[in-house]
């Protein structure tokens, strides 16, 4: 008799893989706009270093991606 | 609580012959800010510095100058010197001191200029060290040439194929070689010479064999560098002796200095000066007082009504009570607020280590941060330092209240947690979580302490709602300051209309979810498009644009409890590797360990820095994008009145 090995995907597996993709992708994605915003404001700062503030909130401002993304990997989980 | 001290325009008016006992006064009291005065064809002129100022700037570029040669810093200061004292040998002691440093550094430059002379002998000397010839019998011949210079391969046998009358010394180590031949076979020689690389080397302008002049250059090259050393050491007893004066002498003149120049700041005519300004309104009796007494009452001082541009460039300076003034420097950091604004200073006071603390939440690193926040206050007295370790500090206490809610210590739970699948031991034996209600979202329950870790869902929405709640704030004290700056019907229309768009889907949804009668949904969508239709009104295109940023601003509040697992995972990461991969607690004590200790060590001190940073961050941007978006203008001009505040002298 033949016998055929079923193999199944335990689906922790695949929600492992889901909130995964969820954090490191917003991650890139966050990472992709911080960069250009961050030089802009490194670059703005070094004329006039009162710039500070609002060049930290620029810069942070794409870290919403981010956590979105680490809220939407703790819901999957 | 929430305003910026409000101030008056204030005029000074008075004859030239008390002009400098007016500004002296002013100078003094350090309450007035002079607004510079441009011609503008009025027929008054910029004023012209008082006379002294030649004299004063003259001796503070001496001072400054010497200043910076000895290095003198600008500490703290242990005494101050009485100006009188100061002022009284301040002549003579800057001659004496300008003197004994010329001679110093004349000195210096003397013997450093010896030295260089030394520097370039020695280096001339070094190829001919290993040949022992007498340097004198270099030169001086009528029927001989002399070659001195490097080569790349010893040249001898080339050499003795032209002629056997020749005197060749060679060191191969360093490729010297030194070559006596004829004149007559000059040119040939030469020749040879030149295929293996020759370069000619000078010869050096000194006598005896190279190598006995080399330990001679060497010793008195020393014997020069210890007398510049011991120059430099009396220049630096200079330094100590005379730190004290340069600092006070400094301080004065610059002073003298700011005064003689405020002239230039001010309207004149031929016989009378007119001084423009700002005052603090309560202290402008104070400033009348002062000019009167300096004056015997000779200048006149007047209230200016405030007119609408003056509003646009009044100086904004803080009031806040002394527990809140750290958080102003989170204010600069963004803008100061406009003078009809209001200064959300103290709500940051609140808002800002309430939520580092629901970030962090963890008594451990609390007790850290707190220990090193007081440490480096005492340390180090700078005034730029005090402020943001006060900051630090606010923000310890409000982790260690949320680190007593939510039971943990550098990343281990306190109390005990049995779920259904697992039994979480705590790290005080007996210490159990007590269950108080059950979460109305996500199926889970509330317990003390709160274990951050398994009532996920319930603290996504909690900290939403609690965003939620911040932003209305915002958007209240947005309404605040649109009646202040353009009246009440512009707020109604521009923030007064998020409200009831808020209203109206609170109605809507509830109506929805059948908590209300299903006409509450349609009532719900009327109130929200009455919203709508005020907002359009408002703010014009860029109302409606903005809608959706209600959800995704109160999302953002989600980062409070997203960022404070990710600071727990890190934490209770190090302890797992440290404490139960490397070494286990119950097995034998061994070189294990040691190497959980520095595990153990460097993970959370690397999550310390990250306490800082992380939590930081986002609560800082929460205040300036999520909540200062809602209301804050800013762009004040910073009040710094005409004075000086003494460091290093009294009077």
């Amino acid at each position: 008799m033949v016998t055929e090995a079923v193999t199944t995907m335990d689906p922790a597996g695949l929600k492992a893989i889901g909130a995964g993709l969820a954090v490191g992708l917003t991650g890139i994605a966050s990472a992709l706009a911080e960069k250009d915003i961050g030089s802009a404001a490194i670059g703005a700062m070094a004329e006039n270093e009162s710039l500070f503030g609002k060049g930290l909130i620029l810069t942070v401002i794409p870290e919403t991606i981010v956590i979105f993304g680490l809220v939407v990997a703790l819901l999957i989980r | 609580m929430l305003d910026v001290k409000q101030m008056s325009r204030a005029v000074i008016v008075g004859h030239k012959s008390i002009f400098e006992e007016t500004v002296d006064a002013l100078h003094k009291a350090n309450l007035f800010q002079i607004e510079d005065f441009n011609e503008d064809g009025s027929g008054l002129h910029i004023g012209r510095p008082f006379e002294k100022i030649d004299e004063v700037s003259k001796k503070l570029i001496k001072i400054r100058s010497i200043a910076s040669l000895l290095g003198v810093k600008d500490v703290e200061s242990k005494r101050k010197d009485a100006e009188s004292s100061v002022l009284s040998n301040l002549d003579a002691t800057l001659d004496k001191l300008d003197a004994e440093l010329d001679v110093k550094t004349e000195q210096k430059s003397k013997l450093e200029a010896e030295l260089k002379e030394l520097d370039s002998l020695k280096k001339e000397l070094l190829p001919f060290a290993n040949i022992s010839l007498d340097l004198d019998l270099y030169r001086g011949y009528e029927h001989l040439a002399v070659f001195a210079g490097n080569v790349k391969e010893d040249v001898g046998d080339a050499v003795s194929k032209i002629t056997s009358a020749y005197e060749m010394f060679y060191d191969a180590k360093e490729g010297t070689v030194v070559l006596f031949v004829s004149k007559d076979k000059a040119t040939e020689v030469a020749d040879v010479l030149a295929g293996s690389g020759y370069r000619e080397l000078r010869i050096p302008a000194a006598s005896g064999v190279p190598s006995e002049s080399l330990k001679g250059v060497i010793s008195k090259e020393s014997g020069l560098q210890e007398q510049i050393e011991s120059i430099d050491a009396e220049i630096e007893s200079l330094k100590d002796k005379y730190a004290d004066f340069i600092l006070a002498s400094n301080e004065i003149l610059s002073m003298e200095a700011q005064k003689s120049e405020a002239p230039l700041r001010v309207a004149t005519s031929d016989s009378t000066f007119m001084i423009d300004g700002w005052v603090p309104a309560e202290d402008f009796s104070e400033l009348e007082r002062i000019v009167k007494e300096a004056t015997n009452g000779r200048a006149f001082v007047s209230k200016q009504e405030m007119t609408k541009a003056d509003e646009k460039i009044v100086p904004i300076e803080y009031n806040n009570s002394k527990i809140a003034s750290p958080f102003q420097e989170i204010m600069d950091l963004y803008a100061r607020p406009v003078y009809k604004e209001l200064d959300p200073t103290f709500l940051i006071f609140i808002s800002f280590p309430l939520f580092y603390g629901m970030i962090l939440g963890d008594i451990g690193y609390a007790l850290i941060l707190l220990a090193m926040a007081l440490g480096i206050k005492k340390m180090i007295s700078s005034e730029a330092i005090k402020p943001l370790m006060n900051i630090l500090i606010y923000c310890q206490i409000s982790t260690l209240i949320f680190g007593v809610l939510y039971g943990e210590f550098l990343g281990f739970s306190l109390a005990s947690l049995h779920t259904e699948h697992e039994t979480i031991s705590g790290l005080i034996p007996g210490f159990e979580t007590i269950n108080l209600f059950a979460s109305p979202v996500g199926d889970e329950m509330i317990t003390f302490p709160i274990h951050r870790t398994h009532l996920v869902m319930t603290m996504i929405i909690a900290t939403a709602l609690i965003g939620f709640i911040h932003i209305n704030i915002g958007y209240l004290l947005g309404f605040i300051n649109e009646n202040k700056k353009h009246g009440m019907s512009a707020a109604i229309f521009e923030k007064g209309s998020w409200f009831v768009i808020e209203i109206g889907l609170l109605i809507a949804v509830l109506g929805y979810v059948a908590v209300l009668p299903s006409i509450a949904t349609i009532a719900g969508v009327v109130v929200f498009l009455i919203g709508f239709v005020m907002l359009l009104k408002g703010e014009g295109i860029k109302g409606p644009i903005e809608l959706p940023s209600l959800l995704s601003n109160s999302l953002s509040y989600t980062r409070i409890i997203a960022v404070g697992l990710s600071s727990i995972y890190i934490a209770s990461t190090v302890n797992l590797i440290a404490f139960e991969m490397i070494w286990e607690p119950g097995t034998p004590v061994g070189v294990a360990t040691i190497g959980a200790i520095i595990v153990f060590l460097f993970g959370h001190s690397l999550n310390t820095v990250l306490s800082i940073i992380a939590p930081g961050l986002h609560s800082l941007r929460l205040q300036y994008v999520e909540f200062f978006g809602k209301f804050y203008e800013g762009g004040g001009r910073k009040y710094d009145p005409f004075g000086y505040i003494r460091k290093y002298t009294e009077e």
